[in-house]
């Protein structure tokens, strides 16, 4: 409460002196330094001149979000720097172990695929019903590049998620980066009407690829659709249907990650297509985290509905005082009402009872997921570069 | 006719697994209801079960191997491909209505204020098209079915391999009809037609491919 006291709010934004900001800030050099400099962590020059960039870089953007009571603007600096650097770091690792970035099928048949989260929704239906994992990477802990099993990978994104619901897609998912920063690229929204059925796009895109990779025992997202195969990984094409698979990649990232965002300020990939998003939004319910409007104080003015990037308000939405399910918990929408009627919220607690807690509680959730696994992308993208530069 | 019943029970997964791209956004945009999804699939079966028994002559008359080999399968399976995107692609049209009941989905999206149903899905017709032409598909447990049927003595022997091995798979498929619980909102009909568009598309491509004789993972 004296912290609450202390500080002052300004619309929604809670404005702190800078010795509360470091107090603050405190837990958060603690986990990274765990994180970057624990026991066993690599200790050749480039590594530790990353780890220590990358510590300083997620801690810097913290103590600002605790100073200046903004959230998106720092998060957007962290989640633009991980989608910039996870191509370059993954991209290096590929033409390091595989001498290219593309794929052969014997490669994939022998599990040697590095496994990505993309797939997480894809594996249910066809492990249960088969006990077949569909994805062709290793179950055990040597497969892939990355040298992360799936069990693993599956294990920490359960208990992330059920904590943070789709915050995960805001927090740790190092592909919506790049379209974020696009997004937030121009002025004004060039396209400013959308019809609000292209936000069940995920949806059935979720449905058509969990139908196809039942039907295939194939990751059809990963062989058809996923836009990021672009800037990380493609098909070795060796036939028609490989280059075909390899043309419609590029096609759906120049459209959906760089000229979309470009002209409609939102993030169209994530909003419109991504079938984990849409998956990830179901967990939006266990989450214990939400944005509620304080119905009172709120004008429908619509600027949270403007600064949404992902679309996930309506009039509707905004009238019945919550979110749509797919929100991201951005903050966009909390630091653009210039009423303050947007705030962070814990469920079972009294709506607006204590905003600047329930932010706080969850930028701490969120932050360590972010310095923990978008914290090793972004130091595994800067070792790259001081390997080429140094 | 118990080792048919056997097998297609047993192999029902994989029919499910192979027919669930068509049937299940299919079906989700269907009227809401058990009657209608239980007509919906009454249907689908039925004609599911002549293209079995079609297949079932083709396989007894030109004997399994003929039928089975890679050169001749590969137009076949892309055209029944290539017919299977049209009728997918007409049904997602065909099925613009609007919610029967008040829209479920609204912490999704909120389409339109007015809950009448205004036009209904493919119908009975589209059922039958969709469940002939995925009993033409040559899936893997279809096609060791047809290997047996082959081998029998006579045309109506094969007959009625098919046909009990059409019953044990169909088992499998009665569950389906519990879609009809989450097929009433607005918006599950707007994801299915749109996941039906989808997967046309990749029938479509995949049909062509074959039909031009271009190499397919899998085939």
């Amino acid at each position: 409460m004296a912290t609450e006291a202390r500080a002052v709010r300004l619309g929604s934004a809670v404005r702190r002196g800078v010795g509360q900001s470091v107090l603050l800030t405190l837990p958060m050099v603690v986990w990274s330094l765990l994180m970057f400099f624990h026991p066993g962590a690599a200790t050749d020059r480039n590594s530790v001149i990353a780890a220590g960039v990358t510590m300083a870089f997620m801690v810097a953007l913290f103590f600002l979000m605790m100073r200046t009571g903004n959230t998106y603007r720092w998060r957007r600096v962290f989640f633009v720097a991980l989608g910039l650097l996870f191509p370059v770091g993954f991209i290096y690792q590929a033409i390091h172990f595989r001498g290219s970035m593309g794929i052969p099928m014997e490669e994939m048949i022998a599990g040697r695929t590095p496994f990505c989260f993309m797939p997480i929704p894809m594996l249910i239906l066809p492990a249960a019903l088969t006990r077949t994992v569909v994805f062709p990477g290793s179950i055990v802990g040597v497969g892939g590049m990355s040298g992360a099993g799936i069990a693993a990978m599956v294990g920490l994104w359960l208990a992330l998620t059920l904590v943070l619901g789709r915050g995960w897609c805001s927090y740790a998912c190092f592909f919506g980066g790049i379209e974020e920063g696009m997004a937030s690229a121009p002025k004004k929204a060039t396209i400013r009407k959308i019809d609000p059925r292209w936000r069940l796009g995920p949806w059935a895109v979720l449905l058509a690829m969990v139908l196809l990779s039942l039907a295939l025992f194939e990751p059809a997202y990963c062989e058809w659709l996923c836009p990021f195969k672009a800037v990380s990984e493609y098909l070795a094409a060796r036939n028609t249907v490989g280059l075909l698979q390899n043309a419609l990649f590029v096609v759906l990232f120049a459209g959906l990650v760089v000229v979309l965002p470009l002209l409609t300020k939102k993030r169209t990939q994530c909003s419109c297509f991504c079938p984990f998003g849409a998956f990830q939004s179901i967990f939006n319910k266990t989450s214990v985290f939400d944005v509620r409007i304080d119905k009172e104080r709120c004008k429908p003015c619509v600027a949270c509905q403007t600064a949404c990037p992902t679309m996930s308000l309506s009039k509707e939405s905004i009238a019945r005082g919550e979110t749509l399910l797919s929100c991201t918990k951005c903050g966009a929408c909390v630091d653009a009402c210039p009423r303050g009627a947007m705030n962070w919220h814990v469920k079972g607690t009294e709506a607006a009872a204590n905003p600047e807690r329930a932010r706080l509680l969850f930028l701490y959730a969120a932050w360590a997921l972010a310095v923990m696994f978008g914290g090793s992308i972004l130091a595994q993208g800067i070792r790259t570069i001081l390997h080429f530069v140094l | 006719m118990g080792e048919a019943l056997v097998l297609g029970l047993v192999s029902g997964p994989a029919c499910i697994a192979a027919c669930g791209p068509v049937l299940v956004p299919s079906l989700l945009t269907e009227r809401a209801g058990l009657g209608a999804h239980a007509r919906y699939l009454a249907a689908f079966l039925a004609a599911r079960l002549m293209g079995y028994l079609v297949f079932a002559v083709v396989a007894w008359e030109l004997g399994a191997l003929v039928s089975l080999l890679r050169a001749p399968r590969m137009p076949l399976v892309g055209a029944v491909y290539v017919l299977l995107a049209g009728v997918l692609l007409w049904y997602a049209w065909a099925a613009r209505r609007r919610c029967a009941r008040a829209c479920a989905g609204q912490a999704l999206v909120q389409i339109s204020e007015n809950n009448i149903e205004t036009k209904q899905a493919g119908g009975l017709a589209g059922a039958a098209a969709l469940g002939l032409l995925t009993g033409l598909n040559l899936c893997p447990p279809f096609v060791a079915a047809g290997i047996r049927a082959a081998e029998l003595g006579s045309l109506g022997a094969a007959l009625l391999f098919f046909a009990a091995f059409f019953v044990g798979t169909s088992v499998w498929f009665f569950p389906f009809a519990g879609l009809s619980c989450v097929a009433r909102s607005e918006a599950v009909t707007t994801v299915a037609r749109m996941a039906m568009a989808l997967i046309a598309v990749w029938y479509l491509a995949m049909g062509i491919a074959m039909l031009l004789g271009r190499r397919v993972y899998g085939y």
